[in-house]
């Protein structure tokens, strides 16, 4: 099946893989940081007691969870243009991955807050503790165990979300991949050198989300 | 020029419905036969039978840990590489398959450990055979762990197959695309192309949260 | 202290306190006791406005609760309370759990929280357990540091809500006897229980609830040997053939 596998060919290529991976990385961490400020954002405001926020927050987090991301990127990369913004593809790229990962994270971080039980809440007021002290103290150390793990699986879907952006000409791993099968036609070497790759990513932050769930879930035990 | 270019869109709303229905039937094929097979490969999992177990294992890892954009690659150039031709239809419906199997099987594997062991010692002890015990007692059971999530698998099913538009399957990202090319308004194609993934998608996600609510008694959280 | 005058409460359509007329005088203990969904947990829930009501006057240590803008925090502060399920943050360990409030509600400097909270553990007999987290404590243990944490604002009132009836039978005896021993120290209590020998021996008053209503106020040998009301009669044969 795999006779005629060409290393050298993959050898020849690995600088542009380095780079391709390194692009991954960069793309990746940024865009789960900046999907981290958007949805906690998104959160509070689905949480607030503002019907107007909430409105606007629950319009965002649903249309997002609704379509597939690929939409949402041709929607800026063609959208942008029209609108006179013009901006580079990765920046677009990100735009879009950030607000698709914010959405998820806002689902997450809202999970994570109301699946502390009430009655900690209520043992926290029958204290004298106010609003803000309860949160900093009894319900955020509680809720941050709970949603570390989903954060590192949302953080594996992202890094291979990036991948779309391969559509719109962001020099990202599996944009070398294409490279590769343009310029010398040999997909196979091309898709199995960055599913490897990819492959090595997950499992490093699969590991780590493993890690997280042992560690720092804690349970209120009767 | 935007009521010129709103007034094109109508003319040709029918080529979108078409990429609808293509959207739908692929990702109907792909979500039945992914059904199926997860089914299958998710009860031998949790069987923890050595021969099965490894392999199952690798294969779900490699699914999960690679961009569903590289495994379409992988079908549609390297499979006829290998003798097994596919048009892009077929190559779309396998690469569903594939994906849904592993992310099914999964959810079905976790279902059914989650039923308590007692359960499988009572329908043994009754003299139940293995069979009898999955098909009569352990799956009801397990469906109510294992319905929510799987919905929720197919709205990302759903949402998966807008990639394969890039092996040239003209379904409803497609069509966006190849609109966009002769009406120059990115945001307002687009659009169009999300409302229609959220027609489909948003009662999904809706039935899921609901059979979530209703299943959940002893609720586990994430 | 705790003085409740015509009070009624509703959830939706459900009438869960009707006419309610209690008193409780500084240094009082007083038994709550009553057949499930009877209204108990609301009653003294509404002592530390867990719950609010709609009808009625509550003053407790004189502040007016049915005055909406009182300072929750300073009535809170004041009145301790013990949940059934116990409630510890289980994310820290015994002793962070007592100092919690005492360092960020009163503002007191950690050391010197930390040897309040020693002192309330030692009282209730877990001064061994200081830095262990509620998941290596026992049933009973989570329980009396529970009560160590409403001790720990040096409360003038603590209010306990079925404190036993999560417990394993064998582990009761050890936080009955915890609250006893704050009894003969002359704290005002308000226990939700049926407990008949802990309600014997130091309650002062029994309060007996059905559907929402006080039925009877009496002393407890009074109450429990011969009660006025064939409600409060059938209730007395169930626990004890229990
Ligand atoms: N938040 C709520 N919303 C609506 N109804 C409630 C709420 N809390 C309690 N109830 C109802 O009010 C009634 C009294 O409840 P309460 O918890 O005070 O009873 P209880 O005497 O403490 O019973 P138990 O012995 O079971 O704890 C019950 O019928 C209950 O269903
Ligand atoms: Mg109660």
């Amino acid at each position: 099946m795999l006779e005629g596998f060409n290393f050298r060919i993959i050898w020849e290529y690995m600088p542009l893989f380095l780079e391709g991976l390194r692009n991954t990385f960069l793309i990746s961490i940024l865009s789960i940081f900046l999907a981290l400020i958007v949805g906690v954002i998104a959160c509070g405001g689905r949480l607030s007691r503002w019907k107007f926020l909430r409105g606007i927050s629950i319009i965002y987090i649903e249309s997002i969870r609704s379509t597939p991301l690929l939409v949402q990127i041709y929607f800026f990369y063609f959208g942008l243009p029209t609108l006179g913004i013009r901006i580079p593809e990765i920046q677009t790229g990100i735009l879009a991955l950030m607000l698709n990962s914010g959405a998820y994270i806002a689902e997450i971080v809202r999970a994570g807050i109301t699946s502390v039980p009430n009655g900690q809440i209520e043992a926290g007021m029958s204290s004298g503790l106010n609003y803000f002290q309860r949160m900093r103290f009894i319900i955020l150390p509680q809720a941050i165990g709970v949603t570390v793990p989903p954060l590192l699986g949302q953080a594996i879907v992202l890094v291979k979300d990036s991948a779309l952006l391969s559509l719109i000409s962001v020099m990202e791993l599996t944009r070398c991949g294409q490279v590769l099968t343009s310029e010398r036609f040999m997909p196979t070497e091309a898709f199995f050198t960055v599913a490897f790759l990819y492959l090595c990513i997950y499992f490093c932050l699969k590991y780590l989300a493993d890690w997280s769930q042992k560690r720092l879930i804690f349970k209120e035990t009767y | 020029m935007i009521a010129y270019y709103f007034q094109r869109l109508i003319e040709i709303f029918p080529f979108f419905l078409k990429g609808l229905w293509m959207t739908v039937i692929v990702s109907c094929l792909g979500l039945i036969f992914g059904t199926i097979f997860g089914f299958i490969m998710g009860v031998l999992r949790s069987q923890k039978i050595r021969l099965f177990n490894w392999p199952i294992g690798i294969f779900v890892s490699v699914i999960r840990g690679t961009p569903f954009v590289v495994q379409i690659f992988i079908v549609f150039f390297i499979f006829p590489e290998w003798g097994i031709q596919l048009n892009a239809i077929s190559a779309a419906v396998l690469a569903l398959t594939i994906l849904g199997t592993a992310f099914i099987c999964e959810i079905v594997a976790g279902g059914i450990k989650a039923v308590p062991k007692g359960q499988w010692e009572a329908s043994a002890s009754s003299g139940l055979s293995i069979v009898k015990q999955l098909r009569l007692v352990i799956i009801p059971q397990a469906l109510r762990t294992i319905l929510p999530p799987l919905v929720g698998q197919y709205v990302l099913l759903i949402k998966d197959s807008s990639v394969v538009s890039v092996i040239g399957v003209v379904e409803l990202t497609r069509v966006g695309w190849l609109t966009v090319v002769r009406i120059p308004e990115g945001l307002m194609v687009f659009s169009l192309v999300g409302i229609l993934y959220f027609v489909i998608s948003y009662p999904l996600i809706r039935l899921s949260n609901g059979l979530e609510k209703k299943l959940s008694v002893g609720q586990i959280s994430l | 202290m705790i003085k409740f005058k015509d009070v009624n409460k509703w959830f939706g359509s459900l009438h869960v306190l009707q006419n309610i007329n209690v008193h409780v005088k500084p240094g009082e203990v007083v038994v709550i006791c009553g057949p499930s969904g009877s209204g108990k947990s609301t009653l003294i829930r509404c002592i530390n406005r867990l719950e609010k009501f709609q009808d009625g006057e509550l003053h407790v240590d004189g502040m007016p609760l049915h005055n909406y803008s009182i300072n929750l925090t300073k009535l809170r502060a004041e009145i301790g309370f013990v949940f059934q399920q116990f409630h510890l943050y289980p994310h820290m360990t015994a002793l962070e759990n007592v100092t919690l409030a005492p360092i960020h509600v009163r503002k007191i400097k950690k050391k010197e929280a930390k040897e309040i909270g020693m002192e309330k553990l030692v009282r209730v007999g877990l001064g061994d357990k200081a830095s262990s987290y509620p998941d290596q404590l026992s049933g009973g243990q989570q329980q009396r540091v529970a009560i160590a944490r409403g001790l720990a604002m040096s409360p003038k009132i603590l209010l306990f809500d079925e404190p036993t009836s999560a417990l394993d039978p064998e582990m009761i005896g050890e936080v009955l006897d915890v609250m006893i021993k704050l009894v003969d120290e002359g704290m005002t209590m308000c226990v939700v229980t049926h407990e008949m020998g802990f309600a014997r021996q130091v309650a002062h008053r029994v309060i007996f609830m059905d559907e929402g209503e006080i039925i009877e106020t009496e002393k407890p040998d009074q109450f429990f040997d011969n009660p006025q009301t064939e409600r409060a009669a059938l209730f007395i044969s169930k626990i004890l053939t229990h």
